[in-house]
């Protein structure tokens, strides 16, 4: 684990992404000090572009840009991580218990992971959105976690696989440890990079999707997040009236943090395998990526 | 043989579990399931017509289970209710129409990235730690990690706003009847290759990510050591001992990929207005019309059972390991 941070220090790849990820973070944190308007109020005249009074410009209904990033950044880091760490948790501990214990409980798991790679994952996500209603950023974090955990399942299971008949677990196993000792001390510490490659993808998996589900007006139209911006910007035809600011803010935001999770996932990967320092375990990530998990 | 079989039967009980999640669904909500589903039709539907929805969707006076079966029976004979907002329109129909400017956008652009995404990993696993590995690298992590809706917005800002070059909606001149001329077919293609170049984007880093890393794996097996030992030039041991090898995992990636690509293409289409799939849904969304959008998940599911198929047909083509089992 030190390792891995000070590796990751020495990386420039995962400190641009750092950096990057932590001016979000702070400008999150500190968004009633960085701007004086209130998200939701009503502050200048309508599509106003930007100037020294709106760093960002105006919405239409003549909100204050810059403050919706800003606040709107807390919703968007709030359901990434928040759906990140469900979605990872519910993968690592079945990929782990499906890979340690084989036979039917592995065949049962198995099959269900399978089938939910193959339901493709946004519509199922939009019927499921469209049935909940207006669905608040929580319900989406919600079925984010219980709806995409399957590609995690896939990468633990395959690597507990292969540290299942290493020496260590074999003579846990003589001593009499409990298996839920083994799978928890024994194997979990050994996953540590697949489990950090899969918590960051996810977390841009989630970002991105919530963003979607937003702009394609599933979500709650009175909260500020970076969907909604989206969603607003884009039924107030902000292209075609020439209010670039109003829409193309939203998309820079969401983009500088799926690039910086990105960057540390990368920088992670290639720490994690100094053999090739590019690649190897990327693929999975990619492939997590690609599994219409973190792309959409 | 019994590879593909079992597939196949694997394939049968997802399409099944995707049915039963649509048969649930308005059930298990809140409130009445057909009040729920049927309300936005208004005072549109007739009594008969109702009814007639109703008995597709599996609403009879009966046990659970009956009205399960009677559900799994609409959809396995093809009949998915008619749309409400279309009214009397079949929800089959209306999805048909837009499968095939789907089809088209996205089998186009899918083919396009997977042969140059492979092509570029490739190349850059080939030359890997060079300025040219970090160029096609980065591209590849920006590609895959902006999202679908970011990089269709900003593509329609500079190439159908700011320089005007493509038009910025519709699938072909609205003002043009459809027909085998070369101006509906200018047309048709000039209104197509932005979203088609804004779908390759979205797709083209995954797929060389993935090529990259298998082939990243494989560069160090004897056989590519053998090819050039043997005096073999550069190309050849690149393409035809690395990568063709390299290509076995990424076929897999793209059946995989198949669901990414829908989920990109129903994004990319709202944006671009593209009369597809998508934004079928998305109008669906818009006015709750149930019916379609559950149509919509079967529909797409179908279609990813469908290409994860095809590629495992192609596996065994690929692969001669498969064809003994």
């Amino acid at each position: 684990m030190q390792q891995l941070v000070s590796g990751l220090l020495r990386n420039r790849k995962a400190v641009i992404g750092a950096v990057i990820l932590l001016l979000i973070i702070v400008a999150a944190f500190a968004a009633p000090l960085l701007s004086q308007y209130s998200p939701t109020a009503r502050v200048g005249r309508p599509h106003q572009p930007p100037s020294l009074e709106h760093w960002l410009g105006t919405t239409r209904v003549g909100r204050d840009v810059f403050t919706q990033l800003i606040y709107g950044a807390r919703t968007s880091l709030a359901v990434g991580f928040g759906a990140g760490l469900m979605i990872t948790l519910i993968g690592t501990m079945l990929g782990i218990i499906a890979g340690y214990k084989g036979g039917v409980i592995d065949e049962v798991i198995n099959f269900f992971t399978n089938m939910v790679l193959v339901v493709p994952n946004l519509p199922l996500l939009l019927v499921l959105a469209a049935f909940i209603g207006q669905a608040s950023p929580l319900v989406i974090a919600v079925i984010l976690g219980l709806t995409s955990w399957a590609w995690g399942v896939r990468v633990t299971r395959a690597e507990t696989l292969s540290i299942r008949q290493k020496d260590f677990i074999k003579s846990a196993e003589m001593l009499g440890e409990p298996s839920w000792r083994i799978m928890a001390f024994e194997i979990f510490p050994n996953l540590i990079s697949i489990v950090g490659i899969n918590f960051i993808g996810s977390v841009i998996f989630a970002v991105i999707t919530e963003a979607t589900l937003e702009f394609l007006g599933l979500g709650d139209p009175n909260t500020v997040s970076w969907g909604i911006m989206l969603y607003n910007a884009q039924n107030a035809s902000a292209l075609s009236v020439g209010a670039w600011w109003d829409l193309l803010s939203p998309c820079i935001a969401l983009a500088l943090l799926g690039l910086s999770l990105a960057l540390i996932n990368f920088a992670i990967d290639e720490i994690a395998n100094p053999r090739l320092r590019t690649g190897g375990r990327l693929g999975r990530w990619a492939a997590l990526v690609q599994a219409g998990e973190g792309r959409l | 043989m019994s590879f593909l079989l079992r597939r196949l039967a694997f394939y049968l009980a997802a399409f099944i579990a995707a049915a039963t999640i649509n048969f649930f669904l308005p059930r298990v909500m809140p409130g009445d399931p057909i009040q729920m589903m049927f309300a936005s039709a208004g005072s549109e539907l007739s009594l008969e017509n109702l009814n007639a929805l109703k008995l597709t969707f599996g609403f009879i006076e009966a046990p659970l289970w009956q009205q399960y079966l009677t559900y799994l029976q609409s959809v396995f004979t093809g009949d998915l209710g008619v749309s409400i907002k279309y009214f009397p329109l079949p929800v089959t129909e209306l999805l048909a129409r837009a499968l095939v400017w789907t089809v088209g956008l996205m089998g186009l652009a899918t083919i396009l990235s997977f042969t140059c995404g492979t092509l570029l990993g490739a190349l850059a696993a080939w030359r890997r730690g060079t300025r040219l590995d970090t160029i096609i690298s980065m591209s590849a992590i920006f590609s895959s990690s902006v999202p679908a809706v970011v990089i269709s917005l900003v593509m329609l800002f500079i190439f159908g706003y700011q320089l005007g070059w493509f038009p910025s909606g519709y699938a072909a001149d609205p003002m043009l009847d459809p027909a085998f001329s070369a101006q509906y077919i200018g047309s048709v293609i000039r209104h197509g290759t932005l979203p088609m170049l804004t779908l390759f984007i979205v797709l083209v880093g995954g797929f060389a990510v993935t090529m990259r890393n298998n082939m990243i794996n494989l560069l160090g097996e004897d056989y590519i050591v053998m090819g050039r030992a043997k005096g073999l030039g550069e190309g050849r041991v690149m393409l035809w001992y690395a990568a063709r090898n390299a290509l076995l995992p990424t076929f897999s990636a793209l059946a995989i990929a198949i669901g990414t690509v829908l989920g990109g293409s129903l994004v990319t289409e709202v944006v671009f207005n593209y009369p597809g799939l998508g934004n079928v849904l998305y109008q669906a969304i818009l006015a709750r019309d149930y019916p379609v959008i559950q149509g919509q998940l079967l529909i797409m599911t179908g279609a990813m059972l469908v290409s994860n198929f095809i590629v495992d047909l192609s596996y065994v083509l690929l692969d001669p390991r498969l064809r003994k089992a």
